[in-house]
């Protein structure tokens, strides 16, 4: 039992650190262009690359380039009905759910109101999804490699466009299709046909049809391992079908789930080590992979403990209890709540909670995917989310909350080093010297604009969550009773502010397609609503860093002295890892009183 | 300006025919070449040739013969896959597996060990007392109101059935209205709460259920009529009545018996859930082919052996069952089941 909760974790976390030893090594030395490339590739790459450029030059490239992702990804969705690959003929998304949409994949994020088989045809999902995986990965890892560049005072920064290319063509496109390979190995379909309708082994089963034939099964397919290998590598995590890598045909055994979580995690992990690599700081950047590791089995290990060696509270017996509530019309301002005994249901839950996991991937696989997915970023999901246990949820929070516990596509890398310029910042305030970063002064501007890039996150988490919970925007969407209603919308606004894109999928936030004559009362509002948080969470924290690295590059270099704050020890370790965690604490604890821990306090079951 | 603009254009047009055009394309002809199953979706056919699923894919069964796959949130519709997305806090959850329990839950001690529990839940419910109050249905209906009106919206017969009470009790509906100004015209669904209410001091020890009855000339009538037992009473009120005997001993059910998968559409249970229904499954089909129960056990006990498979060969999980290629080797050694 041991054995089998600890392996699968203990696992992952070894060989995704074997990996990223040597794949950051490429990636350094892809960035670094020192490679050569074959004459194919390298017509393209003179076409693209059209000399170095500045911060502001690279940063005005790469919003261009989302500017264009954003009308190419609007007018593909919109022209779903007219388009090819279409054979059950699903009509057009509504507008506001087409907006959400492309700035969620655009944006990374992909927090999906829509199910992709319900709603998506072969062409979409290929034209619109599969290019925007690619894409909106290779943008963060371009503008992590210009940060770098700034950083060690290079004397440009690289140019976008030739970024983009060698992210895409060296790193990206060559490991997708080995993931692929193996995932369709594994059972995933690879095929542009779209659904088969069978008549299943006892048919009579499946219901009846209105004119008293048995119903049929309709089994959606399509491009399967194509998407889900990029879907997992660019740490986008925006499912070809709704319920995303619980689904069997995206991920389809245990072996397949092993890849599928070890696919997201290579990627951040190698970025940690080629910024050590590209600056010269090794050891450097080995502290800071530490932190972020001793931080990543921290969120494990708590969602396997309280998930899978836990059972499901809504099942056991609870005591009777009383509660004393605030109440302003109660004499003294509070009024005693008595909640009956609860007795337990007979059920055999020594594999934990299992409502809303997929048997087939393990016992301890949902907890672990739903650690890591949010840890790095990704946002797919191998497990209902909204039904892990209370206390478990907060996990998945916690590493929204943080966002750089490695971390997306560069974004991770580029959010700790926030804290980073700020722990220093910090730590130098208190010793009363000058603080400094890779022998840079660290001044007002620098720091201003580090605070800025990180306040952003909380101020889109909290405003909107506030917004929503005091309205009926919010409360009719959400679906479970009480405090977990409150969780239900402070995810979902987490997710998109941390460009994760896991949800807590009870919320009612589907319009479906345009004509939906039932759809939910305020799905717009939380379309215009998301996708506004995961723009501004996303380009404002890509584009203030950048501008931070070049003013710190800018200025000279001081010699090491016996008075500098080392980077590579122990101690600084702890500096970064008390930062982040006092920050994010300070950030966010009230509303995860408010939400999980509030429920897992609170009567269960609550309400009728 | 315009350079960055001519840049960007290209570099998207050489992505677009690089991922959606090359990239898929290739894994698409690996598929055909290497894994033309696996490409088109693992499908599974049936003795007769036919395809009657994916092997990856859950579906329904309901026949004694065979063994059940988890409870689906997705209906096994494969087209849109879904889960319950209820919170462990929700009671729907907790009313759900109760639901499901109290039907087939068994005792575990005392003189009655190994038999079901729900004929006295029947007897207990007769009694129209619950916590020492009298009127279960009534208290059922005012502590869980979101459940009686999904009683009342579960069945168009339901609905009209409320809806005659109402015409048979205007005055009542003329009260509820006076307290309730907001709801001028209220449904059935409205009135739900109101008339469990009633209908349990009326018919005290009684739920409504549908019936099935021979009318003049032998033609069967199914309606809604009072019921003082039937699995309705038995899953409906299993929680309430565990609630009034919580130190009985029952026998646990596999937890993945009870619960609703990711998916909605996971093909797999655990072999203690297979080894639950095995009783069931065997008595079933020995009773059909006439043949002596044990044997047929010790059979269908084997099919589940060969069968079983665990997660990363046992490092991450206990054994597994696939329900669809269990029942197909049934199928295939037993026959269609009688219909």
């Amino acid at each position: 039992m041991f054995l089998q909760t600890w392996f699968l974790p203990f696992a992952l976390l070894v060989t995704a650190t074997m990996v990223a030893i040597p794949l950051s090594g490429y990636m350094a030395w892809i960035m670094d262009g020192k490679y050569r490339p074959v004459p194919v590739f390298g017509w393209f790459e003179k076409r693209l690359n059209f000399g170095d450029q500045n911060w502001k030059q690279y940063t005005v490239s790469l919003l261009v380039f989302n500017t264009l992702l954003f009308i190419y990804g609007f007018i593909i969705l919109s022209l779903q009905p007219r388009m090819p690959l279409n054979p059950r003929h699903l009509g057009m998304l509504a507008p506001t759910t087409i907006f959400h949409s492309v700035i969620s994949f655009m944006t990374n994020t992909d927090l999906q109101h829509y199910s992709g088989d319900v709603n998506f045809s072969n062409f979409s999902q290929i034209f619109f999804c599969i290019t925007m995986l690619f894409l909106s990965a290779a943008v963060g890892l371009s503008a992590l490699t210009a940060i770098i560049r700034a950083l060690r005072s290079d004397k440009s920064v690289g140019n976008y466009f030739l970024d983009m290319w060698r992210v895409l063509v060296y790193m990206f496109v060559p490991t997708a299709f080995l993931f692929g390979l193996l995932f369709l190995q594994q059972g995933s379909p690879m095929t542009y046909k779209s659904d088969y309708q069978v008549a299943t082994l006892e048919p009579a089963a499946m219901g009846t049809t209105p004119d008293g034939q048995p119903k049929l099964q309709t089994i959606v397919v399509g491009p399967v391992a194509a998407f889900e290998s990029m879907k997992m590598l660019g740490t986008n995590g925006g499912g070809f079908y709704g319920m995303n890598s619980a689904h069997p045909f995206e991920n389809p055994t245990a072996f397949s789930n092993f890849f599928n979580t070890l696919a997201m995690m290579i990627f951040p992990f190698s970025l940690v080590l080629m910024y050590g690599r590209m600056l010269r700081k090794k050891r450097h950047a080995w502290v800071i992979f530490s932190v972020m590791m001793v931080l990543m089995i921290g969120t494990i290990v708590w969602a396997v403990h309280f998930d899978t060696q836990k059972p499901n509270p809504g099942l056991t017996a609870h005591l009777a209890r009383t509660y004393q509530v605030l109440d302003a019309s109660a004499p003294g301002g509070k009024r005693t709540v008595s909640v009956p005994a609860v007795a337990g249901l007979p059920v055999d839950q020594h594999w934990g909670n299992l409502e809303g996991k997929e048997l087939r991937f393990g016992t301890p696989a949902g907890a672990t995917f739903a650690a890591v997915t949010v840890d790095v970023t990704c946002g797919a999901v191998n497990a209902e989310h909204d039904s892990l246990n209370p206390i478990a949820a907060l996990s998945p929070m916690v590493g929204m909350w943080l966002n750089c516990i490695y971390g997306g596509k560069g974004v991770g890398m580029i959010n700790l080093l926030l804290f980073l310029i700020i722990g220093i910042f910090i730590a130098g305030q208190m010793v009363g010297r000058t603080p400094e970063y890779l022998g840079k002064k660290i001044d007002a501007r620098v720091v201003k604009l580090a605070i800025i890039a990180l306040l952003v996150h909380p101020l889109m988490i909290l405003m909107p969550t506030g917004l929503f919970a005091g309205t009926s925007w919010g409360l009719k969407a959400e679906t479970n009773p009480g405090a977990h209603g409150f969780s239900q919308m402070l995810y979902q606004f987490s997710s998109a502010s941390a460009n994760n894109g896991s949800a807590f999928d009870g919320l009612a936030v589907d319009y479906g397609f345009n004509n939906n004559s039932s759809a939910p009362p305020t799905a717009r509002q939380w379309d215009i609503a998301a996708g506004l948080v995961m723009l501004f969470s996303r380009y404002l924290p890509i584009v203030a860093p950048i501008a931070m690295a070049a003013f710190l590059g800018m200025k000279k270099s001081s010699p090491f002295s016996a008075g500098t704050l080392r980077d590579d020890t122990m101690t600084f370790g702890f500096l970064l890892f008390g930062t982040i965690v006092i920050i994010g604490a300070l950030l966010f604890l009230p509303a995860a009183a408010l939400g999980p821990v509030a429920e897992h306090f609170g009567p269960i079951p609550f309400g009728g | 300006m315009t350079r960055y603009i001519s840049k960007s254009v290209f570099l998207l047009f050489v992505s677009v025919i690089l991922v959606c055009g090359i990239y898929p394309g290739a894994l698409w002809l690996m598929g055909r070449i290497f894994f033309p199953s696996q490409a088109v979706g693992s499908l599974v056919r049936g003795p007769d040739g036919k395809v009657v699923g994916s092997k990856l894919i859950a579906q329904p069964f309901t026949k004694d013969e065979y063994f059940w796959p988890r409870p689906s949130a997705a209906s096994y519709d494969a087209s849109a896959s879904a889960s319950s997305t209820l919170a462990a806090s929700n009671y729907a959850l907790r009313n759900r597996v109760a639901t499901m329990l109290g039907p087939i839950v068994k005792y575990a001690s005392g003189p009655k060990t190994g038999q079901l529990v729900a004929p006295d839940i029947e007897a207990w419910f007769q009694k129209d007392s619950y916590q020492d109050q009298p009127h279960i249905v009534a208290q059922w209906a005012d502590a869980h109101n979101e459940l009686a009106q999904a009683w009342v919206t579960a069945d168009p017969t339901h609905a009209a059935y409320v809806q005659d009470w109402a015409k048979a009790y205007p005055d009542l509906v003329k009260q509820w209205i006076q307290q309730n100004p907001g709801t001028p015209n209220p449904q059935p669904t409205d009135l739900a709460v109101l008339f469990f209410e009633n209908f349990s001091k009326e018919f005290p020890g009684k739920f409504l259920s549908a019936v099935t009855t021979t009318g003049p000339g032998g033609r069967s009538q199914t309606k809604i009529a009072p019921v003082s037992q039937g699995t309705d009473i038995q899953s409906t009120f299993f929680d309430m009545w565990r609630n009034d005997h919580p130190d009985v001993a029952l026998q646990d059910v596999p937890g993945d018996m009870v619960t609703t998968s990711a998916s909605g559409l996971g093909p797999d249970i655990t072999v203690e859930n297979a080894e639950y229904q095995l009783d069931r499954v065997a008595t079933k089909w020995a009773s059909d082919l006439k043949r002596d129960p044990a044997t047929v056990r010790a059979e269908i006990q084997q099919i589940l052996n060969a069968n079983a498979h665990a997660p990363l060969d046992g490092l991450a999980g206990g054994k597994l069952i696939n329900v669809l290629e269990v029942n197909l080797a049934l199928r295939e050694k037993y026959g269609a089941p009688p219909s």
